[in-house]
């Protein structure tokens, strides 16, 4: 009690205003540490190193959508593009946070639905019993959590909880509101990275409806099975940071969405040149190192295993830009390394080492960049032009993200490297995970089902959004208007001349 | 020998082009240009502010031809940028007096 006592006042004296927070959350909260020790304001579960990391990794993740995609995306379209696509970015990064602190997280990451327990390993899952029938039982129970907003006061000061891979319950030593920001950026940049599939045709109003439906059905159920602690992450199936939570989803829904919406115009889809390739170097510079808080924020702490997951998504980046760019050299058409090139081996790279970054060892993370930027490279150079007769998926999103983060899924499941500890764990042992070349085969056949699953639903609900929304609008902007482009779709262009512009109102000045 | 110049929608240029290449036409120029006719202006919004915007983005197409490729030419123009919606352009053809191919010197006809 002295010791409490003793921390209250060192707190009161050194926080100021804080004072009548800690003195209310003093019973919960303050119950360790000596005088000196304790940090201002914060309950003991709060450890600010894990806290103050976590909002960073999650600033990180948020600058690859805004500006990041935005930049990436809006130099990589014709100039009559640009506004859409950056609007596009800007409108969904901003639906999904709506719907996520409304409903979406806890739909992630919260109780599932089938059970009142958010403890969703105890569950009986496929091998207790139950045949084909329980199986569709345990994995529906464990598909997708409560619907539950995390608005209120008293849950945004609470602590974060997570139901880690294997029922290994991590704690979290940090509030709901750093996990639940630092998984919102995920969420929101998913649909981003889908946009490069749909846009140069998707209504404005469309697109802002699409998204927000997608994340509450589609995002939520791919967290929930193989983060939130659902079917998949209690079988074992390994998804780092989102290779297929993110990145095969968003490939997958991207060509699902375009062949619904339809194709561009016939001769966007025969040319459709970037207008500012060094837009795309600046949006792409900011997507490879944000890309340390989406790989490195993983964890949930700011120790080894976030350390060894940023060297190794950096070394497979750069492995796989430049295994994308000497196939270029070699079996290009041109034979000439180019740099939109570089930046689809890049997005090859990060994407490919997503689902493996703290799992797997430096020279793993190697052959991970370059094998997916090579089995990238082949089918893009190879499969699209066959796809794109069919589909209509603008900027190859199936392939830069889809292709590439089921290898990477694929891929955790052979170098998974039980040397790499992920958690060193207080009280129990070491938590590690091991791929086929290190002896357990059965990880890289979970990889490829949980891999079939987020691919079958994502493309059958994806569909299933866009034909109702198809019900009450067309899903793409007139011929008329697609010939125009930005001018059309927002009265807005990205480089208005200086001159011919009157002011309406004030000065009256009429079109002549 | 005449200069034909055509206004064009911007996003009629690669028919155009294929369109005159059919027709025979060994070369052309073209300009990003703004300007109005009949089409009038449009209306675009800056940050909640109203512009009437009186110039509207058009291709400007020229290309030197022979007298009697005038009227293939022409056409073909016609042909490739109408889209039979106000805007589509105009076409206007004037004499012109020499035509030298700096490479070679050539003058007249042999230098179109």
């Amino acid at each position: 009690m002295s010791v409490l006592m003793t921390s209250m006042l060192h707190a009161a004296t050194v926080c100021g205003k804080n004072q009548a927070y800690v003195q209310n959350g003093a019973g919960a909260a303050v119950a360790t540490g000596t005088g000196g020790a304790i940090s201002c304001s914060d309950p003991s579960w709060v450890d600010t190193g894990d806290t103050a990391w976590q909002l960073t990794a999650a600033t990180f993740v948020g600058l690859m959508s805004l500006p990041g995609l935005a930049l990436l995306y809006g130099g990589l379209v014709p100039k009559r593009w640009a506004v859409n696509t950056m609007m596009m970015a800007f409108t969904g990064f901003s639906g999904v946070l709506v719907v996520w602190v409304l409903w979406a997280y806890k739909m992630g990451f919260g109780v599932p639905i089938g059970g009142g327990s958010p403890n969703a390993w105890t569950y009986s899952y496929a091998h207790a019993g139950g045949g084909l029938g329980g199986f569709f039982k345990n994995f529906f129970n464990n598909f997708v959590g409560h619907p539950q907003s995390i608005n209120a006061g008293h849950a945004q000061i609470g602590q974060a909880t997570l139901y880690a891979n294997g029922g290994a319950d991590v704690p979290i030593q940090m509030p709901t509101p750093a996990l639940a920001y630092f998984q919102f950026v995920f969420a929101g940049i998913t649909p981003l990275l889908f946009l490069g599939s749909v846009l140069g045709r998707i209504k404005i109003q469309v697109w802002i409806i699409f998204v927000p439906a997608w994340c509450t059905f589609v995002y939520t159920v791919n967290a929930m099975l193989l983060w939130g602690g659902g079917y998949w992450a209690h079988e074992g199936a390994l998804d780092y940071s989102g290779g297929y939570v993110i990145h095969l989803a968003a490939g997958v829904s991207g060509f699902v969405a375009a062949w619904v919406i339809g194709p561009r115009l016939a001769k966007d889809r025969a040319k459709f040149v970037p207008h500012s390739l060094s837009m795309v170097a600046c949006g792409a510079g900011i997507v490879w190192l944000g890309w340390n808080g989406f790989n490195g924020g993983d964890p949930y702490f700011s120790g080894a295993d976030a350390a060894t997951a940023v060297i190794n998504t950096n070394a497979a980046t750069a492995a796989a830009l430049l295994t994308w760019v000497v196939w270029d050299i070699f079996l290009s058409k041109g034979k000439k390394a180019t740099f939109g090139g570089a930046v689809n081996g890049m997005i090859c790279g990060l994407v490919g080492i997503t689902p493996c970054a703290g799992y797997v060892s430096g020279s793993g993370a190697l052959w991970v960049g370059i094998i997916d930027a090579s089995v990238v490279w082949f089918a893009w150079t190879y499969v699209m032009p066959i796809t794109m007769r069919k589909v209509d998926d603008a900027m190859g999103v199936a392939y830069t993200h889809g292709v590439a983060g089921l290898v990477g899924g694929l891929l955790v499941g052979i170098f998974a490297d039980p040397s790499v500890t992920i958690y060193a764990s207080d009280g129990g042992s070491p938590i590690h995970v091991e791929g086929w070349l290190y002896g357990n085969r059965h990880q890289f056949f979970l990889q490829l089902f949980a891999g079939l699953t987020i691919i079958v639903y994502d493309a059958l609900a994806t569909f299933i959004i866009l034909k109702v929304i198809g019900i009450f609008t067309p899903l793409r902007m007139s011929d008329e208007d697609c010939e125009v482009g930005d001018l059309a779709a927002h009265d807005e262009q990205a480089y208005p001349p200086d001159e011919g512009y009157t002011a309406v109102g004030a000065s009256s000045g009429s079109a002549s | 020998m005449k200069l034909v110049t055509a206004i064009i929608k911007p996003f009629r240029l690669d028919g155009v082009k294929d369109a005159l290449e059919s027709a025979g036409a060994a070369g052309m120029t073209i300009t990003e240009v703004q300007g109005f006719g009949r089409q009038k202006g449009h209306t675009e919004v800056y940050r909640g502010k109203e512009y009437a915007v009186a110039f509207t983005p058009k291709i400007k197409v020229e290309v030197i031809v022979e007298d009697d490729a005038v009227k293939p030419v022409v056409d073909a123009i016609v042909g490739a940028a109408r889209t039979e919606k106000i805007g589509d352009g105009k076409i206007w053809v004037t004499d012109t007096d020499t035509v030298v191919r700096i490479r070679t010197g050539e003058i007249g006809a042999d230098a179109i």
